[in-house]
């Protein structure tokens, strides 16, 4: 079957520093897959190639069988590709209402001619339309409370979860979800990991996410890949992944006897890759 | 005003006045929802038409007359419509509290052989496939919201709309049917199970008959008038008798709108939205509005909170006088209003528990015409009501019609006795539980359990429950609630737990109010962690010491608080500390806190805790950490040798 999402053997470099280094992957179609490796591995690398900010230096991205390598981010958007960022972009002097419209933005007709010929142009009839559908996304997330406050005056968790919310407003048939969970509380976590597996099940979405907590990703994740200092170390199901012995060395950590064990076995591991 | 009573005569079930008012009345709104942020109307027809087609509906499921049909979730119009088709179909509806745990509605279940649940959302559906086996009479699961059900294939689910077309095809053949089945409905007929707020552990249920209901509506209305101009925000949890007299007794008899909120968290915007002109409050929730503005004046300008004193205080000393103060309502009363959404108020209540009669006199102030309202699930709910102008917040009311008989039984020398009740509209007893029965209905009374007696002007004053009034070891008997209560008007205080009951003298243990506290702490540079640790902070324990003083003055010298400690958790409902009604369950709280309450009165400085607790979703955390105890002792001699 052809992958939803293919990255093919792109790497990327900053002058000397190698952010990625030959990583390839497929995400199918309607699947839940994560990425997941230690800071600096290039994780967010990876969703900035995909989403467009960056150009990979080489390599290839394909969005169901379409080569998208040389795409603006614009075009990708409009081609169904939605995502949130780690650090979060909120207008922050703006609603949570007017921040999710803002995510509609690629699917209006009028312009600001048109716009302001309210009734004649059919502008009304879009902004009810629009507006309805913003308020399915509020009433899927959760987010009647805040529908009207300021973004900027929002706790953290709240906050991303609106960044899910106009990431969603896009209609998006793929997702990139950078590290939704960061900095949150535990029941906030929960929250956010019940509303990606909703996202993945109910609207069918197809999710690409990209988180530190391994308890969230294992719980949630169809299939997830590892990355270390740019490179693709493992991939497969959680549990098969989470019992790799370089994952175990490289993400989490481990006793003294397996680290020297894996100090030989390493170095075969990072030629094959 | 509309002839309440000449209404129920025409129609006296929920089903024949719900046709009644859909023939009269079809096209005028009955019901609001706000949904996808909007305000979404039902009229009478539509409302007819949701419970035609669950009656229906429920017919071909194989539900038959006498059966009980549960119900949970949050307040919608089709919780409302599944107990009228409940009615409808002969059956008996039960309301259960959208927060019950599993075994809590397990226990309801089993109790009435339910075989139907009306179950709003996947919240509650989750609850009731969690029980799996144990709940072998549960049959069918209705359930509203789609959202999050996909994962399930249990045969037993079924979506509300899937429920409606099969009884609009079963109408289709059997045209006439929903109708021969409403005139077969008897006012007489027990056709309400409703839950009474025991503090014990499982609830009773009370049986009502909808004639009944209706009648005692009639006489509540009479008392206090309502009519199809008249808004209500439904809040109140529909199980409990008050909501059922609101939303549907006196909705259905007086044709006031009912509105839905869109989610409990949006209540206050909504409220305001709508600006009803009734509400009904429990006095929490009045204390937690007092208390939210105060914070909310602490966070203004300094300007604001020069305003906010100068109103306050014309307001306060206009009232004392029983004026209003013109000044007040410009500077702040009528802004006030306005952002809590009491523009249109015309009436309002409080009842269930005392209002501290500060709170009482800060919204009377406000022009917020606040009643105390008295009553329990047996006698359908309130029975005595303030006067529009003979309002004293010390009592609560007189009775609300000539029918209602109120008598004070073996009282002490000052009057002070168990209140009975009679009245022609009263319940006919316990669900399968006649001894309760016998015990609380004797001769036509009820006998409520609760203490009190008539003032000077005729008015009936509640004290306490008489179980719960406390005795010290020196013999001054004293209401555990109504020190609490003081307690409780202190925007840094929670929940309080009276202590004193034959002991030397009086303790509090208390939980302090994390929103508010977290947000003094903040402002003074104070850094905490969690609950637990901002609790024992001793800027904390200053803090909350001169609010215990505050109260201490308004006190005898008798009652007043000796020592107190700060609680290292919240009371939680969950951990059975505290009633559905948020009451302090005295006997789980004496015995989860036994050895603090020992420490307390042993004399030692402090108390070291090691214990755990456990959160709502299973997890557990220990906690350990001292707790100093206050001692007031010197300072309330002090302060008795000066008066």
């Amino acid at each position: 079957m052809a992958y939803a999402l293919e990255v093919r053997g792109v790497s990327l470099r900053f002058g000397g520093v190698r952010a990625l280094t030959d990583v390839s992957f497929g995400v199918n179609e309607g699947e839940l897959f994560s990425i997941i490796g230690p800071n600096g591995a290039g994780k967010t690398s990876i969703v900035n190639c995909v989403s467009g900010r960056y150009t990979p230096t080489e390599g290839q991205l394909f969005y169901q069988g379409r080569d998208i390598t040389g795409l603006k981010p614009n075009h990708r958007a409009a081609l169904g590709i939605g995502r949130t960022f780690q650090n979060l972009a909120l207008f922050h002097h703006m609603t949570v209402l007017d921040n999710i419209m803002v995510g509609r933005h690629h699917l209006l007709k009028n312009n600001f001619i048109t716009g302001p010929l309210y009734w004649l142009t059919g502008a009304r009839r879009e902004e009810l339309e629009h507006r309805r559908k913003v308020e399915e996304i509020i009433d899927f997330l959760d987010l009647q409370s805040v529908r009207k406050a300021t973004a900027g005056t929002l706790s953290y968790g709240l906050r991303k979860r609106v960044e899910l919310a106009r990431a969603m407003a896009l209609e998006p048939k793929l997702i990139l979800l950078d590290e939704p969970m960061a900095g949150m509380n535990f029941e906030e976590k929960e929250d956010m990991a019940r509303y990606i597996v909703d996202l993945n099940e109910e609207y069918g979405m197809t999710v690409m996410m990209i988180e530190h907590d391994m308890g969230v990703v294992m719980d949630i994740s169809h299939r997830v890949t590892v990355l270390d200092f740019g490179r693709k170390i493992a991939e497969g199901l959680p549990a098969d992944v989470l019992d790799d012995p370089h994952v175990k060395k490289a993400y989490l950590g481990e006793e003294d006897e397996v680290l020297d064990a894996l100090d030989d076995s390493l170095p075969v591991a990072e030629a094959s890759a | 005003m509309m002839d309440y009573a000449g209404r129920v005569a025409q129609a006296d079930t929920y089903p024949k006045m719900l046709r009644l008012n859909a023939k009269e009345h079809g096209n005028e709104i009955a019901l609001r929802e706000k949904d996808l942020g909007l305000w979404r109307t039902l009229t009478w027809n539509d409302y007819q038409t949701r419970v035609h087609d669950f009656t229906l509906g429920m017919v071909e499921l194989g539900i038959k007359r006498g059966d009980v049909i549960g119900i949970i979730g949050d307040n919608r119009p089709d919780w409302v419509a599944a107990e009228i088709a409940a009615h409808a179909i002969g059956g008996l509806s039960l309301g259960m509290y959208r927060e019950s745990l599993p075994d809590e509605v397990l226990y309801l279940l089993t109790y009435g052989e339910t075989k139907i649940v009306f179950a709003e959302d996947e919240e509650q559906v989750d609850k009731l496939l969690e029980l799996g086996e144990r709940a072998p009479h549960l049959k069918h699961i209705v359930y509203s919201d789609p959202r999050g059900m996909r994962k399930y294939d249990d045969p037993r689910l079924i979506l509300a709309d899937d429920l409606a077309a099969r009884g609009r095809e079963l109408a289709a053949r059997e045209p006439g049917l929903y109708d021969r089945m409403v005139d077969a409905t008897d006012g007489n007929d027990v056709a309400i199970l409703c839950t009474t707020s025991g503090t014990t552990s499982n609830p009773k249920l009370a049986m009502l008959k909808p004639g009944l209901m209706l009648r005692h509506c009639a006489t509540y209305l009479t008392f206090d008038p309502k009519g199809p101009e008249d808004e209500y925000v439904s809040v109140l949890p529909l199980p409990w008798i008050m909501e059922q007299v609101y939303a549907l007794g006196k909705g259905l008899l007086s044709r006031m709108k009912v509105n839905f909120v869109e989610e409990p968290e949006t209540m206050m915007n909504d409220f305001r939205e709508i600006a009803p002109t009734f509400v009904l409050f429990a006095p929490r929730i009045w204390e937690s509005i007092a208390a939210d503005v105060r914070a909310r004046v602490m966070d203004s300008s300094a300007l604001k909170q020069r305003l906010y004193d100068i109103g306050m205080k014309s307001g306060l000393a206009a009232l004392a006088q029983g004026k209003h103060s013109a000044v007040a309502d410009t500077l702040l009363f009528r802004a006030l209003r306005d952002r809590l959404g009491f523009t249109r108020l015309r009436s309002a209540a409080t009842g269930g528990a005392a209002l501290g009669p500060d709170t009482f006199k800060f919204f009377r102030a406000m022009g917020v015409p606040l009643r105390t309202l008295y009553g329990q699930t047996e006698t359908l709910g309130a029975f005595t009501l303030h006067k529009p102008d003979e309002v004293d917040p010390d009592t609560t009311g007189i009775a609300m019609g000539e029918s209602i008989k109120i008598e004070i039984r073996d009282p002490d020398a000052n009057g002070v006795g168990e209140i009975v009740v009679s009245h022609p509209n009263m319940f006919s007893g316990y669900y399968k539980n006649e001894a309760a029965t016998n015990a609380d209905l004797r001769g036509g009374w009820m006998f409520s359990g609760d203490a009190g007696y008539f003032n000077a002007s005729q008015q009936l004053v509640v004290i306490d429950r008489i179980k719960d009034l406390a005795q010290t070891a020196r013999g001054d008997r004293f209401s555990p609630q109504y020190i609490e209560n003081k307690l409780k008007f202190s925007p840094y205080v929670a929940e309080a737990v009276a202590l004193g009951d034959g002991r030397d003298y009086l303790a509090a243990m208390i939980c302090i109010r994390f929103s508010i506290v977290s947000k003094w702490a903040e402002k003074n540079r104070i850094s905490f962690t969690t609950y637990t640790d901002l609790s024992s902070r001793p800027e904390t324990y200053e803090l909350l010491r001169k609010e215990v003083e505050a109260v201490n003055a308004t006190l005898p010298p008798a009652q007043r608080i000796s020592k107190f400690l700060l609680l290292y958790k919240e009371l939680d409902a969950d951990d059975g500390e505290l009633t559905r009604t948020r009451k302090v369950r005295r006997t789980v709280i004496n015995e989860k806190y036994g050895d603090i309450i020992e420490a307390i009165y042993s004399d030692r400085p402090d108390i070291d805790i090691d214990t755990t607790i456990r959160f709502q979703d299973g997890t557990t955390q220990r906690i350990r950490c001292t707790l100093p105890v206050v001692d007031l002792r010197a300072q309330n001699q002090t302060a008795e040798a000066a008066e």
